[in-house]
């Protein structure tokens, strides 16, 4: 039983590392709290939805929805996010009342567009589950797990290997040294916006697939849970954020299998992140070790 | 600064009054206190549903459709008593704050003879007080909690309360089915906490155990740990599952796939076109209670399925019908007494015997505003809600007094 746990555990996680990657990299950069990502995965589940449904076809599925979205995420950094952040002396909440609102929006045009029933992706995968001695595999967990490996493999390879991946981190780092030095920082805003979001509607689409419904309620776990574990993930940090959602998936997971304490389960993540902000308030990976 | 603030302010309360403000009539001029409506106007009736809640709006269209075809149909036929019937329409958006200023409307300035509430337990609960102090009949469709009708004489509900449904769903896992050991999974509102204890008194009294309880959150939609827990070490020989449709899905489809064979109960929650699109072929062979039959002849049953069909282009569900039947009722109080006297219309309902509705027979009202009916079991065969009997017996059937 442990071993299927783990596994459930570890499938869950990837879904909320994923899902919390985008707000991840915007605070990186804008040092704003995007709620309005949960919005982005609620869009990216619905165009997935829409071009699976039209198509049939899952990749195609992936790829026009993530790059609608994050074209979504650069219009929205270019006509909204940036003229607020670019007033003088501008409060943070400002932005955050901003991205609240931008949510609110997703869910009620969701509903609006596509109405407010439940959608069903029934993708078929073949076969029904996969059984490897005791333990059950079923082929959407596969995917999961590998599509965010992926995701995450060409996250590192951009950040770390290309002079786009560079100028990011010199911009997460200081923005206005970067600027000083030459850094295009807006590009690197824009290259927040498209990850981050595309990220988002992959997470969406997979969620949707995960328990074959999407309605206009989606993001409205994730817009709270994210946040618990962008922080605990040490805000801003990509590596914190996969190891704090793995953390997070594997914790609800074992709460709910053995019945730990009578409390929801939705709490577990917060509860982690009132100790570790009373333990180490700068998150279980620190800005100083970034990456 | 602060005027501006000020500004921001004031747009903010108008627009939070529009945005509970009728969605289908115009309100009315206000009458003269002295000017009796002519007999010739309409009768308007006041109803709400969640139907802007992301959460819960594709019941509260269900509900919203329904009312508006139910005052369709009436109004084909003629009318009642020779008067068309108006519908005064809000949505509450799940919200309690919501539903306490629709009350106050309706029950003082929308010129309504009676309410209709489309909504969950909730926004019914906080609506009631206020529309039993004004002296107005209130029809609750599908809110299940013990409070709606507590209220007061004048609301009353069109289906049975949760603790019959409870009741009939343990009955049937226990006598019919034959289970000794039982897992319940439950959502944590009041709707699956209500059906969860009724059915494990009386699953318990009867012999069986509840070996565990799982209560999960509305939003959470993750079930895998719980069923491999139940699975591998609760060992449970019949499931019940007090949740709505999307939970439901998630549950029969986990347990198809980890290989966990038992039984498993559902409630009316699950009695949605949606549990049968998400959970697929995993739902054949599911068991619920609920108040709708499909299967029943009746022409009240089938004129509502096929007319519903016709005018939404989706499938009716047990919300909607329940709705639809709401209206039914509060239409035959109106077909008696007529609208002067809120009292008369309150006693017309209470004396409702054996009346024909969507939902089965309604046979009584108990004293305390409650509908008693048959509680029917349905089984998902081919991917199609199929009838497998009802639970008539008047013991079980008949809420017991608060």
């Amino acid at each position: 039983m442990f071993l299927q746990q783990l596994l459930n555990g570890i499938m869950i996680g990837s879904v909320y590392a994923l899902t919390a990657m985008g707000a991840t990299l915007i605070y990186g950069i804008l040092r704003i709290l995007d709620i309005a990502n949960a919005g982005a995965y609620v869009a990216g589940a619905y165009f997935g939805w829409f071009i699976y449904f039209k198509t049939g076809n899952l990749i195609l599925a992936f790829l026009i929805s993530m790059a609608a979205t994050g074209l979504i995420g650069v219009l929205l950094h270019r006509f909204i996010y940036a003229p607020i952040l670019s007033k003088p002396r501008i409060l943070p909440i400002v932005p955050l009342v901003a991205s609240v609102g931008l949510f609110t929006l997703s869910g009620d045009l969701a509903r609006l567009i596509a109405g407010p029933g439940t959608k069903a992706y029934n993708v078929d995968f073949g076969t029904e589950v996969i059984n490897i001695g005791k333990l059950t595999v079923v082929p959407a967990w596969i995917l999961i797990i590998v599509l965010t490996a992926l995701l995450f493999t060409i996250l590192w390879l951009i950040l770390n290997r290309t002079k786009l991946g560079l100028a990011w981190r010199a911009t997460a780092e200081d923005s206005d040294i970067a600027q000083a030095m030459g850094v295009n920082t807006n590009s690197a805003m824009a290259l927040s916006y498209i990850l981050g979001y595309g990220f988002a509607a992959a997470a969406g689409i997979m969620v949707g697939i995960l328990y074959n419904s999407i309605t206009p309620a989606l993001g409205e776990v994730p817009s709270y849970k994210m946040l618990s574990i962008i922080v605990l993930g040490g805000l801003g940090s990509p590596v914190g954020t996969v190891i704090a959602g793995l953390f997070i998936g594997l914790a609800e997971t074992m709460f709910s299998a053995y019945n730990l304490a009578f409390i929801p389960k939705d709490s577990i993540a917060f509860i982690v992140l009132i100790l570790v902000l009373l333990i180490k308030p700068s998150g279980l990976i620190s800005k100083s070790n970034n990456i | 600064m602060k005027k501006l603030l000020a500004l921001i302010l004031s747009l903010a309360m108008i627009f939070a009054f529009t945005a509970c403000a009728p969605k289908e009539a115009p309100a009315p001029s206000e009458p003269g206190p002295a000017e009796e409506p002519a007999k010739t106007e309409p009768i308007r009736i006041g109803f709400f549903a969640p139907v802007t809640s992301p959460a819960a709006s594709a019941d509260g269209l269900s509900a919203e459709n329904s009312a508006k075809l139910a005052v369709k149909l009436v109004n084909e036929a003629g009318g009642i008593n020779g008067r068309m019937v108006e519908l005064v329409n809000y949505d509450d958006g799940l919200d309690t704050t919501q539903a306490v200023s629709i009350a106050e409307k309706l029950t003082t300035k929308d010129n309504v003879v009676a309410v209709v509430s489309g909504s969950y337990s909730g926004p019914t609960r906080v609506a009631a007080p206020i529309i039993q102090n004004a002296g107005m009949v209130m029809v609750s469709a599908y809110a299940v909690h013990p409070d709606v009708v507590n209220a007061g004489d004048f609301i009353f509900s069109q289906s049975f309360p949760g603790k019959v449904q409870g009741k009939a769903g343990a009955e049937f896992a226990v006598k019919t089915l034959g289970a000794k050991k039982i897992a319940i999974i439950a959502v944590d509102l009041d709707f699956g906490t209500e059906l969860a204890n009724t059915f494990t008194a009386h699953a318990e009294a009867n012999g069986a155990k509840v070996v565990s309880v799982d209560k999960v959150a509305i939003s959470d939609n993750e079930f895998t740990a719980i069923i491999t827990k139940l699975k591998e070490k609760v060992q449970p020989d019949l499931i019940y599952i007090a949740n709505y449709y999307a939970h439901a899905a998630e549950v029969v489809k986990q347990c198809k796939l980890q290989g966990l064979n038992v039984p498993i109960l559902g409630t009316e929650g699950a009695d949605s076109w949606q549990f049968l699109l998400t959970a697929g072929e995993h739902a054949n062979g599911v068991y619920l209670t609920t108040n709708m039959n499909r299967d029943d002849v009746s022409t009240t049953t089938q004129e509502y399925i096929t007319r519903y069909r016709e005018e939404y282009n989706m499938e009716p569900d047990m919300v909607g019908a329940s709705a639809y039947d709401a209206f039914q009722v509060l239409f035959e109080a109106i077909r008696q007494v007529g609208t002067d006297d809120p009292a008369a219309m309150r006693d017309a309902i209470a004396g409702l015997k054996d009346f024909s509705t969507v939902t089965g027979k309604l046979i009584k009202y108990t004293e305390n505003g409650e509908a008693v009916k048959a509680v029917q079991i349905q089984q998902v065969v081919d991917g199609k809600f199929t009838s497998k009997g009802e639970i008539t017996d008047l013991d079980i059937i008949t809420p017991s007094a608060k």
